[in-house]
């Protein structure tokens, strides 16, 4: 099992290195550059600023300079936010970034499957249909219509949470952030769970089980649960990147300074470290997740093998 | 000394479909008694195994049981899930067709022996998990000890059976129901399976109803035999009667269409023309009726009452009534 992760681990490198390049040359495709502003600079600056920047290079030669600065976890300068490298702007964006999809990701599981559950156990009943119902709506609903919602709802209105903004260290205003990311994501889930268990519950097994005389609670935590899982988790690699990649517009609304502005600007800039930076950063975790959920895939399933 | 563990009354099992109510099971009954086997035979969707899974509780939501199914003193049918779930897997046990699926592909064999000990018999882990090692040996599970910490897709599909058997057998069940424990099995291991259940069935003198489609299982282990056809039982009797000299046309066309080894090898063997009934479209009176060279106006509009004989058939004109 340590050594299968391991040699998973070793297996991202290259994924990651053909991230890197294709994004690299693509970026460079693009009409334009980082110093093409409204305001035309003159030659002469433009000319020094691409040379103090090594723009004036090949642009093979660029790309060896980008990968021998990133195994030296140098992300190079950001030609926009001139004071800031990359590392830094990364530094202060991404913590809340990945707190607020991390959080969004277990508030989803935690809610998600045992609504799911709930309206498998109930099929065809009421409550199966007005989860299932709710669900539809929250796959249906974009954040843009959601989070200003909640913030007028939960914000204006009750006072109960801040409308937007952050301080550090402050939860209150991450729990509508989170609440915002995380019900699409709720949904899926509950939608999900409810169709796997349904057909677990159908399943040989579980009728085996049914004429142990186990009681249904004991078939559902002991026998049923953990091979439903089984699509949730591969959901879950690919959530976990969205909920983390696509926390941009809840940031937006909610005003916070996470990092997922950056690839945007750093895209519209034409500041090729950052967006560079970002796709690093952004790849990594989504690899990452992937491999944490094929791990635990192992686990729900022994058939699985690792070796 | 007879003594009777299972006693079917009347029993009925209806689905209800999008087109319609749909009986796959009609008029069924059958004393059980101790140490004695029933063999259960009959075509697919003749009712053979809807009748057993109706007795045990595990049909789909769609399904309607009517009439009783009584276990010693104890009712098995409407008696609601807890009572129920005290005498399943407890008093009464089953085994089922595919080992392949019907473990829990995430559970140790050992926990999953274990498991109705700690249940019904309110062992501790430790103890039903010896308890689980002792009844892998008895169903001749080799190397038993290492087996009890595999999982069951570790196993052969004739070791996943056997297993099954251990989990069945877990708490000294008074009957088991095997629903054709051997269709999924390499026809060595079948015979091993078959004298495995027969030898347990002595040694505990448990009740054993064999469900079946082979009328080969049914000779070597029953010594009943019930012959089932389009929901109903047509036939019923002593294994030997019922396979040296039955009076059904089905049971009699079933024969003849297995082969004997001490048969001419180049005579053809003889099918039953026809297709076996959907229980949704059942013939009018006897269901056999299409497929029978017997069949007269009677045949068609009557359903054939139970006549006593050498066996009990379900006929018009029983072989040897005249």
């Amino acid at each position: 099992m340590l050594r299968y992760a391991l040699r998973r681990l070793l297996g991202v490198i290259p994924t990651l290195f053909a991230i890197i390049t294709l994004s690299f040359f693509v970026i460079r495709i693009a009409p334009g550059g980082p110093f093409d502003d409204e305001q035309t600079l003159p030659p002469e600056i433009k000319a020094n600023l691409e040379a103090a920047y090594g723009l004036d290079q090949p642009l093979h030669v660029q790309y060896g300079r980008y990968l021998a600065g990133l195994v030296r976890g140098d992300f190079g300068p950001s030609f926009k936010f001139k004071d800031f490298s990359v590392t830094e702007l990364i530094a202060q964006g991404l913590p809340i970034s990945l707190t607020l999809g991390l959080s969004a990701i277990l508030v989803a599981l935690l809610i998600g499957v045992p609504l799911g559950s709930l309206a498998a156990l109930r099929q065809n009943r009421p409550t199966d249909h007005s989860i299932m119902a709710v669900a539809v709506l929250g796959i249906a609903l974009p954040s843009f219509v959601v989070g200003p919602l909640l913030a007028l709802t939960f914000g204006l209105h009750l006072r109960w949470l801040p409308v937007a903004g952050w301080e550090s260290g402050q939860w209150r205003y991450l729990v509508l952030p989170v609440i915002t990311l995380a019900l699409p994501v709720i949904a899926y889930i509950a939608r999900l769970t409810r169709g796997s268990l349904l057909e677990v519950l159908r399943s040989n097994f579980v009728r085996t089980a049914r004429s142990k005389g186990l009681s249904e609670r004991a078939i559902l935590w002991r026998h049923a649960l953990r091979p439903a899982m089984l699509p949730v988790v591969s959901y879950l690699g690919p959530a976990t990147a969205f909920v983390i990649t696509g926390s941009l517009v809840v940031e937006t609304v909610f005003g916070l300074p996470g990092s997922g502005r950056y690839l945007v600007q750093g895209a519209i800039n034409r500041d090729y470290t950052l967006v560079m930076g970002m796709i690093v950063v952004y790849g990594s975790v989504t690899l990452l997740f992937n491999l944490i959920a094929d791990l635990l895939y192992g686990w729900l399933d022994p058939r699985v093998r690792y070796d | 000394m007879n003594r009777t563990l299972l006693s079917i009354r009347e029993l009925s099992v209806r689905y209800s479909t999008p087109d319609g109510i749909v009986p796959a099971v009609n008029d069924f009954s059958l004393d059980l008694q101790a140490g004695e086997c029933v063999g259960i035979v009959g075509e697919s969707g003749a009712g053979k195994s809807q009748s057993f899974l109706a007795v045990m509780g595990l049909l789909p939501g769609n399904a309607t049981v009517g009439g009783t199914a009584t276990l010693g003193s104890e009712s098995l049918l409407g008696c609601g899930i807890d009572a129920l779930n005290r005498l399943r897997g407890a008093r009464i046990a089953m085994i089922f067709q595919d080992p392949m699926t019907s473990l829990t592909p995430h559970m140790r064999v050992g926990e999953q022996i274990a498991e109705s000990l700690v249940l019904h018999k309110g062992l501790s882990q430790t103890d039903a998990m010896a308890r689980a090692l002792d009844l892998l040996q008895q169903v001749q599970v080799t190397d038993a000890r290492r087996r009890l910490h595999q999982y069951p897709h570790e196993l052969s599909g004739g070791m996943r059976q056997r297993v099954m058997i251990a989990v069945a057998l877990a708490c000294d069940p008074e009957v088991l129901i095997a629903d054709e424990p051997t269709t999924a099995l390499d026809v060595t291991v079948q015979a091993q399976i078959l004298s495995l259940l027969a030898e347990l069935k002595r040694e505990r003198r448990m009740g054993l109803v064999l469900v079946t489609h082979d009328l080969g299982v049914v000779a070597g282990v029953a010594d009943r035999v019930l012959v089932m056809y389009g929901g109903r039982v047509v036939e019923s009797g002593a294994v030997g009667e019922m396979l040296v000299s039955p009076r059904h046309p089905y049971t009699r066309a079933l024969l003849r269409s297995m082969p004997r080894i001490d048969d001419d090898r180049t005579a053809p063997l003889t099918a039953i023309p026809g297709q076996p009934p959907s229980p949704a479209k059942l013939p009018s009176g006897c269901a056999f009726h299409p497929r029978c060279a017997g069949a007269d106006a009677a045949c068609r509009d009557q359903l054939p009452a139970m006549l006593e004989g050498r066996t009990r058939a379900a006929c018009h004109h029983p072989e040897g009534a005249s």
